[in-house]
């Protein structure tokens, strides 16, 4: 099977999973665009009891030809204030999204990753040097109050952004 | 290779890394097919020609038993692929339509395997079934050796079949969590999940004894290594080649011959032939 072949194959069996799961899994909702199988966005909860909590975090996904032979590309379009997530482009440092990728994930349990990741931050692989600065220096309460304040600002469902 | 600039940081973005990263892999392809042709074993001799003595004994002991040797592109993946393609020309070779049948069933338990282990069938369906084609394809007598070369030369077909060996290898692993445990953390320091998530299922993760022993019980096919360093014995006295058959337990008290020989030298596998 040609690889674009085999990707879309596989695309649309993860399109099809989403929309059987899509119940299962409040914190996630995956969607595709209808005009191009390889565009996905997700929008997901912050966890509960981190500074993300209460918002709503908006991604996009970029998925190769080659897929799922090679990771799919994801940032944030929301503006988010964490160490591994750069805070001008939204890419994400994440190692199954790079050295470590196997087709084993999926669009979905990348999205859950990514969650949890949030709740567990990297400070020693920032690609927000201020953010991991804070978290390294022990500073737990400056961080954790500008994570909230940028997940208030940015990611809170009423505010427009 | 020009690098594009991230203009507004100090690092290049990833989707750049990647590409660079892709780019130099497909640099490589260019210098070595997946898999080469069958060559005598005095190809190997004219490596080490200006080279390491001990070797050079080595090899000459090597070709009392081997005849010839054929290469496999060293991007990580080589003990996979050198396996799917000296096992299935096995068969071929053989036309061992009842081992064929066999490794049928034992792709079957894989594949519940995986399941019993929570992975969604669609992830990994295409690559099983890259497999078993193969395996059809000996059994309807379509499949001939140049075809199978060239399905291992062809990226789509055989990186593939590598993914499906990395998902049963991992699974088999897994399965067998306690057995396998102490070796893992002996040599990489890494618990089981992890060890088999950054370690066996990514493409391009090279292969120990760990990789070797899970994939070789999970099929139920017996595997030579044949190892080509500079060790020697008895304190440098002798100097013989070193080889280890890795014998799944159903048929560990039979004498078997394994159908698939590997010639290791330090992070590389190439497959062997016997005279």
């Amino acid at each position: 099977m040609p690889t674009s072949l085999a990707s879309r194959a596989r695309l649309f069996k993860e399109y099809k999973d989403v929309q059987r799961e899509k119940s299962a899994d409040t914190d996630i909702l995956l969607t595709c665009d209808e005009n191009n199988i390889y565009r996905w966005t997700a929008h997901i909860k912050g966890p509960a009891e981190t500074p993300y909590q209460e918002g709503i975090f908006q991604l996009s996904i970029n998925v190769p030809e080659q897929y799922p032979l090679v990771p799919p590309q994801v940032r944030f379009l929301t503006k988010v204030f964490h160490p591994n997530v750069h805070f001008k482009t939204g890419e994400i440092c994440l190692d199954i999204l790079k050295t470590a990728w196997s087709p084993a994930w999926t669009l979905q349990s990348v999205c859950r990753a990514i969650i949890a990741l949030m709740a567990h931050p990297e400070a020693d692989s920032p690609l927000n040097c201020d953010c991991g600065n804070l978290l390294r220096s022990g500073d737990l309460r400056g961080y954790q109050s500008m994570a909230r304040m940028y997940t208030r600002l940015a990611a809170s469902p009423n505010v427009s952004h | 290779m020009e690098m594009v600039l991230d203009l507004d940081g100090d690092r290049p973005r990833d989707d750049e890394i990647m590409a660079q990263h892709y780019a130099i892999r497909a640099e490589e392809a260019g210098k070595i097919s997946f898999l080469g042709n069958k060559e005598p074993l005095s190809t190997l001799a004219a490596e080490y020609e200006l080279g390491n003595s001990i070797f050079k004994t080595k090899i000459e002991k090597l070709g009392e038993i081997y005849g010839a040797i054929r290469r496999t592109r060293g991007d990580g993946n080589c003990f996979f692929r050198a396996f799917m393609f000296s096992y299935l020309e096995n068969l071929l070779e053989t036309k061992n339509n009842l081992e064929a049948a066999r490794v049928k069933d034992s792709v079957e338990k894989c594949k519940q395997t995986l399941l019993d282990l929570g992975h969604a069938e669609f992830t990994f369906e295409d690559f099983l079934a890259s497999f078993t084609e193969q395996l059809d394809a000996v059994q309807d007598v379509t499949l001939s050796v140049d075809k199978l070369v060239d399905n291992c030369r062809d990226q789509a077909i055989s990186d593939s079949v590598v993914m499906f060996f990395r998902f049963i290898t991992s699974g088999e692993i897994r399965k067998r969590a306690d057995f396998f445990e102490p070796f893992i953390f002996g040599t990489s320091g890494m618990a089981v999940q992890q060890f088999c998530r950054t370690s066996v299922e990514p493409m391009g993760e090279e292969s120990d004894h760990v990789h070797i022993t899970a994939l070789s019980d999970a099929l139920g096919v017996p595997i030579r290594i044949v190892y080509l360093d500079s060790s020697v014995g008895d304190g440098g006295k002798t100097v013989e080649v070193n080889f280890h058959d890795f014998i799944p337990s159903e048929l560990s008290q039979e004498k078997v011959k394994p159908p698939v020989m590997l010639l290791y030298r330090p992070g590389h596998y190439d497959i062997l032939y016997e005279k």
